[in-house]
Order: structure tokens, then sequence, then C-alpha cells
């Protein structure tokens, strides 16, 4: 496994996790949370059975294509090095791929963002192309749109909350 | 007094850029000025030298040893991190008041600031305008400065804005424009008109969302832009306004940049972001 964060916090905590970061956790009293997602997007996968989890929150859809080097210094902020970073992480925590409820939040877009500069929208062709092709399909997605999102994972009952700012927050 | 009027008058609450300060802006701003005519000034100027040996003494700030005075400050750190430091304690404080109507977090707009003026001095660096790299960091760091008085105005009339914004296609400047009849980057100008900043750096806080076409070919002022729209994308120091804004794919044309080189930038700011994180700890 990479150095991903891992909580051991025996009470109650909420963690933040920042852009081009992976927080993992199996403590029951911990929520992860993915503040101000932009053209990034947060992917929440947990497994119920082993009631263990994490969140990535990546901002770039390809490291090999952009900078490999840089890719391992800061592994969580694409989408390709990331992912699978994140499902090392899960198994590692003994998590089976059959059971992981798959959810994503972001990839929103500035106002006629031309198709070339449009990171929103290649970063959700990216994830999702990597997602299929770990036979990992996606149970909720949110994506796109002029607005900010916040994503929660609750570790004690892996409900995944979206908040899109000015609306009511959608729970998975 | 008019509506409108009322708001302006708002600036006179903001706390004003200190003297010696505006004088380093207006150096910055000035192609005939050199790095030592800056040095000098911060040199003589006994508060700005207390709140440096401040900072740069901080356990935090990470220095070998302790430092006595600016000189030995602009030795270990260079000139351009000390310019860096004035500018960004000058303007701190009047960041601290949160504008509320933004749906902004506490110390997010100073944050956003702060963010926005490193990736816009470290675009100017990396495409051949590092000569004016200290204006583009002032106005990408003060270009919001009108939200501070705009917020609790913004906040009044947001279920008209967020109408024409998600309903009617608006970028958010053109709904505070429509529903309140001024919007946050011409307050900021007025705020730069008021406290005598030059032309300039006046010119790149008024036209930092590229409304206005001819802006669009103004290659500092597009450095401004670029670096707040990769702050948007990135979700860093916006709020209800999100990525509410519009994109100008002509801008990154003309200054002949990549999706690569937007990408390298989204990156960069992301390596800087733990340094700067302690930076604003201390500022």
């Amino acid at each position: 496994m990479l150095n991903a964060y891992i909580s051991h916090q025996p009470v109650a905590v909420m963690t933040a996790v920042n852009f081009g970061e992976l927080k993992m956790s199996r403590n029951p009293a911990e929520t992860l949370v993915a503040f101000s997602i932009g053209s990034g997007i947060g992917v929440s996968i947990y497994d119920p059975m082993t009631k263990s989890g994490g969140l990535l929150n990546f901002v770039l859809p390809d490291a090999s294509m952009l900078s490999p080097s840089k890719a391992r210094i800061q592994p969580y902020m694409f989408a390709d090095t990331g992912l699978a970073a994140f499902i090392d992480a899960l198994h590692d925590f003994g998590a089976q791929r059959e059971n992981f409820k798959v959810v994503l939040a972001g990839g929103a877009q500035i106002i006629d963002q031309t198709a070339e500069f449009n990171l929103g929208h290649k970063n959700y062709q990216a994830i999702t192309s990597l997602l299929k092709a770990a036979h990992l399909p996606v149970q909720y997605a949110d994506i796109g749109g002029i607005s900010l999102r916040t994503l929660r994972l609750d570790i004690g009952n892996g409900d995944t909350v979206i908040q899109t700012l000015g609306q009511t927050e959608v729970t998975v | 007094m008019t509506h409108v009027d009322d708001i302006i008058s708002g600036i006179d609450t903001l706390r004003p850029i200190p003297p010696v300060a505006a004088q380093i802006m207006a150096l910055a701003e000035d192609e005939n000025s050199s790095m030592v005519d800056i040095a000098d000034l911060i040199v003589h100027d006994p508060s700005i030298t207390a709140s440096i040996l401040k900072i740069c003494n901080a356990a935090h700030f990470g220095l070998s040893r302790q430092v006595h005075s600016v000189r030995d400050a602009i030795v270990l750190l260079g000139l351009d991190e000390i310019i860096e430091l004035v500018l960004l304690n000058a303007t701190a404080e009047n960041f601290r008041d949160e504008p509320d109507g933004y749906g902004l977090g506490e110390g997010e707009l100073w944050h956003h600031a702060v963010i926005s003026a490193h990736t816009a001095k470290i675009l100017a660096e990396n495409h051949g305008f590092a000569a004016r790299k200290h204006l583009i960091f002032t106005a990408a760091l003060l270009k919001d400065i009108g939200k501070i008085i705009m917020g609790r105005f913004v906040a009044f009339s947001y279920e008209k804005i967020n109408i024409l914004v998600h309903a009617k296609g608006y970028s958010f400047s053109e709904a505070e424009k429509e529903v309140i009849g001024i919007n946050h980057e011409e307050l900021g100008a007025r705020v730069g008109r008021k406290w005598r900043f030059g032309d300039q750096l006046i010119y790149m806080m008024r036209h930092h969302h590229m409304t206005d076409e001819t802006a669009r070919g103004n290659p500092e002022t597009a450095l401004v832009y670029l670096a707040d729209i990769i702050c948007m994308m990135i979700g860093f120091g916006t709020g209800m306004d999100g990525l509410a804004y519009r994109f100008y794919s002509e801008v990154l044309e003309r200054m002949k940049l990549s999706e690569k080189d937007l990408q390298n930038a989204i990156l960069n700011t992301g390596y800087r972001r733990q340094k700067l994180d302690k930076l604003l700890s201390l500022v």
C-alpha cells in the first residue's frame, strides 16, 4: 500500500480530505469529508462487509499524459494513479471488490468551458473508464454543473452524502 | 444616496493599505523602478521591519537561524519573498472580515487571495512576464477585495442572483450587476482608486473576469484571470458563486497556453499548497 492516511482514532471524528489526497478508514466513529470539490472529483468507495472505505479527491485526469515523475510525489492528484492506489489500499483492508459501493461527486465546469480545456468533463471520462476497466460499477454520480460540492463518507454505516451549495443534500 | 452609492460608501469601512506597502505596489508597477528602490523602502520602515522579523522568526517558518534585521531576511529568503510578505501582511487584515453572502467559510476568501496570487506569480515567471510578477501577484491578491463590501448585499439579493445564474445562464458577476447595480470587480476597482493605486493595477482588478473584450488581449490581466479560474476549478475559496464565471478560450490561445500548461499550473498549485498553508497561519 502507498503512504495513504489510515485513521486509528478511537472517538467520533471528522477528517478532511483535501484535494490531491486519499484517506482510508475502518474507524466506525469517523466521517471522511472532501469539501469544495470543483472540477476535480471526489471518489468514495466503501465495503459494507468489512465496514471500511476511503475517499479520493483528485483533480487531474491522467498522470501518464502530464507528468509520471510528479505523480510519484503526488499520486492522488490524478485519476489513474489515485484510483490504483485506492484499490490497493482497500485490498490491504481486506475489502472485497464485489462489495464496493462507489459514489462520485464533482466535475463542475466554468461557464462556456470549451472541450479542450473542460477539466471537469475530462476528469469524469477518465474516472468512469478506469472504474469500468477495473469492473467497478458506479452506484451514484453527481457530476457537472457550475457549483461546488462536498462529499462525506460515514465509515460507521457507509452512508455517502453529497451536498451541493445551496441545495438539499443527497444521501446514498 | 442611491443604493449603489450606499454600497460604494462601504469602501470607507476597509482599512487602507499602509503607505509603505502602497509605495511598493507603485514601484512594482513602474517599469523604471529597481529592486534596490523596493529594498530601500522595506529596510527603512520600522513597522514593516517588525512584522517581517516576527514572521521570519516564527518556529514554523522553518528558517535555520534567528533573523535579526530585514537585510538578514532578504539574504536568507530573497527580496522577492520579502516583497510578497510585505504585501500579504498589508492586506491580510481586511480579509479577516468574512464576507457573508458568498457562502464562504472562515478564512476562505483570504486563502483564495493568497493561493491565486502565488499561482499568478508562477504563471508570470513561466510564461515570459517575470519582470511584471509583483504587479501580477498584487492584482491577483486584491482582485476580490470588493467582495468584502458586497457580501451583505449579495446575501440580501441571493435568491434573485441565484435564479439569474442557474436558470438564465448569467455569470455570477453579471447577475450581481443586474440585481445590485454593481459587481465585485467594479467595486474592487473603486477601492483601488480610493487608495490611489496605479492605473494598471486598477485595470487588472476591474477586468479580472474578462467581461470586457479588450482586456482579453492584456497579458498581465490574462494571467490574473487564469490564476482565478485555476483556483475555481480546484475549488479554492469560492463559495455560492462556485464556477459561475465565463471561460474564454481565446485568452489561453493568445497566451499560447495549451491544455497541458493549464493542467501543469494546477499541479504546481497543489504542490505548493502545504507551504502556503503554513504561510497563511503566520501572516
